[in-house]
């Protein structure tokens, strides 16, 4: 997980997906994975991951890296694959292609998307306490990697963590996760003790939520729609499911195109 | 890698919905039962814990994908109540990533939350069997325990998803009259079980992960031991 890229993408970016409220691309999220959920078609499930790979070449950013990021799931979803091995690659290809398009449309929401406003968007549908842990946590992430980076450098450089020497490198690695829960407890009593001075009285202040929908908010969700519309046709008229095919190649075009058009632009 | 996360898509809508209702259900008797600590203040430390449990995700034991998680860790510092809101903020947030389904976090909370809930029940008991100086042994011990018991769990929760409830009910039905719900409770029809082999599913995980619950337990053996000495009030606080 490269969580300090994500949130540098998410921050840094400037496409219309960047400029789009938080409200409107969780329901453009919702709208793909939803799709996702309900297709068992392989070529057309093909095409919806093709269509998010040309959602990501949109962003501006490395498709390469969203790619890479997006791409863990496949592990796991490669163990259920094998599991429900019936001698068909298309049933293990539906598995995989199902959790890597899952996977990648949650990835381009945050990669387009600050997480503060992510969690301030779902605030009104979780209770208080998840509500203030996620923000706490998220910006706690941050301070506790540097920790842990100077950390594992100091182990290597102080030979704490060498070739061969296992239980010692367990031993030593332990200790220092133990050091680092022990840095931040304190950091967490400090935190709270900060909070307190600035009139902290159990809500964290995450700016206003903007309301009303814009352009960039109309695009991400039309395209949601269209996607939804597509998967949601099949399922209703099983008939339709000859034309994925025509799905597939329409968005392997859009992909070359957009590539080229981005290629060009940068 | 010491439990599986399960990705979206791969089980059916009714089993992910359970795995919602009870996760809101769990999360609601945990705000229950820590309703008289001041959690403003917990707040803090539960962010930090889930922020920990974050980072350790990124650092791969075994590339790529073998980690440490640190839910037992997280129900021995914080308590079940507080380790399992801890650990539904943490899938959240790891969903985000693309790490777990989103679909199924709540399943994912379910089996991970069971890691931090039996973990810290079986490190209080072995405590109280083998005494404070064993710290490291019930801690190591605790860990390997639960992150089988949670592995089951999954397995459990994968075999329950290829029965299709609707059939399941249909049969029941047609047989009602007579008078043999019980032996139609006892043998689901075969053709009822489909899709994920589950014998295979159960082979390949528990070779999978078995190593990883070794990794795991000699980890968490050598933090809880390294915290009892720095800050053994972290270990041996007020429950919650």
């Amino acid at each position: 997980m490269d969580v300090a890229i994500i949130d540098y993408y998410a921050n840094h970016g400037k496409s219309f997906l960047h400029k789009a409220k938080a409200f409107w691309k969780i329901i453009f999220a919702a709208l793909i994975i939803a799709s996702i959920i309900i297709t068992n078609e392989f070529y057309l499930l093909l095409g919806i991951y093709i269509a998010l790979v040309t959602i990501a070449t949109w962003t501006k950013l490395s498709v390469t890296k969203i790619l890479t990021i997006a791409a863990y799931p496949a592990i796991f979803a490669l163990i259920f694959a094998i599991a429900s091995w019936n001698g068909s690659w298309l049933r293990a290809g539906v598995i995989m292609l199902k959790a890597l398009s899952a996977a990648l449309t949650m990835v381009i929401l945050i990669v387009t998307t600050p997480y503060p406003d992510v969690f301030n968007a779902i605030r009104p549908a979780v209770p208080k306490i998840i509500a203030e842990g996620l923000f706490v946590t998220y910006r706690s992430v941050f301070i506790l990697l540097e920790l842990t980076d100077d950390l594992i450098k100091g182990l290597k450089v102080r030979g704490g963590i060498t070739r061969r020497k296992y239980i010692s490198n367990v031993k030593n690695f332990s200790s220092g996760i133990g050091l680092l829960i022990v840095r931040g407890f304190d950091y967490s009593e400090k935190f709270y003790g900060v909070m307190n001075v600035r009139g902290y009285g159990g809500k964290i202040s995450s700016g206003k939520t903007q309301n009303g929908i814009g352009r960039n908010d109309v695009i991400a969700l039309i395209i949601g729609i269209l996607i939804f519309a597509v998967s949601l046709g099949t399922v209703i008229e099983k008939s339709l499911l000859e034309f994925s095919i025509y799905a597939l190649v329409c968005s392997v075009i859009a992909l070359v195109i957009s590539s080229i058009y981005v290629q060009f632009n940068s | 890698m010491s439990h599986l996360h399960i990705p979206d898509g791969v089980l059916p809508g009714w089993i992910i919905l359970a795995g919602w209702i009870f996760t809101a259900l769990i999360l609601a008797f945990s705000l229950y039962r820590v309703r008289s600590t001041e959690l403003k203040r917990k707040i803090p430390l539960i962010g930090i814990i889930s922020a920990l449990m974050i980072v350790c995700m990124t650092i791969p034991i075994i590339p790529p994908v073998y980690h440490i998680n640190l839910s037992v860790i997280a129900g021995i510092i914080l308590g079940p109540a507080l380790a399992f809101i801890s650990i539904f903020i943490v899938d959240l947030i790891i969903a985000m990533f693309g790490h777990g389904g989103i679909t199924v976090v709540g399943l994912n909370t379910v089996v991970v939350g069971a890691e931090a809930f039996i973990g810290f029940y079986l490190f209080q008991l072995f405590m109280a069997l083998m005494g404070r100086d064993s710290i490291m042994w019930s801690s190591g011990l605790a860990a390997v325990i639960s992150l089988i018991l949670s592995t089951s769990l999954l397995i459990g929760v994968v075999y329950l998803s290829q029965i299709n409830p609707e059939l399941v009910i249909a049969v029941e039905e047609d047989h009602s009259t007579e008078d043999t719900q019980e032996h139609n409770i006892q043998e689901i029809p075969k053709e009822l079980v489909k899709g994920i082999n589950i014998k295979s599913f159960a082979k390949t995980i528990l070779i999978l992960l078995g190593v990883g619950w070794i990794i795991e337990g000699i980890i968490t053996a050598f933090v809880i031991k390294y915290v009892s000495r720095v800050r053994p009030d972290l270990i041996l606080s007020e429950e919650t």
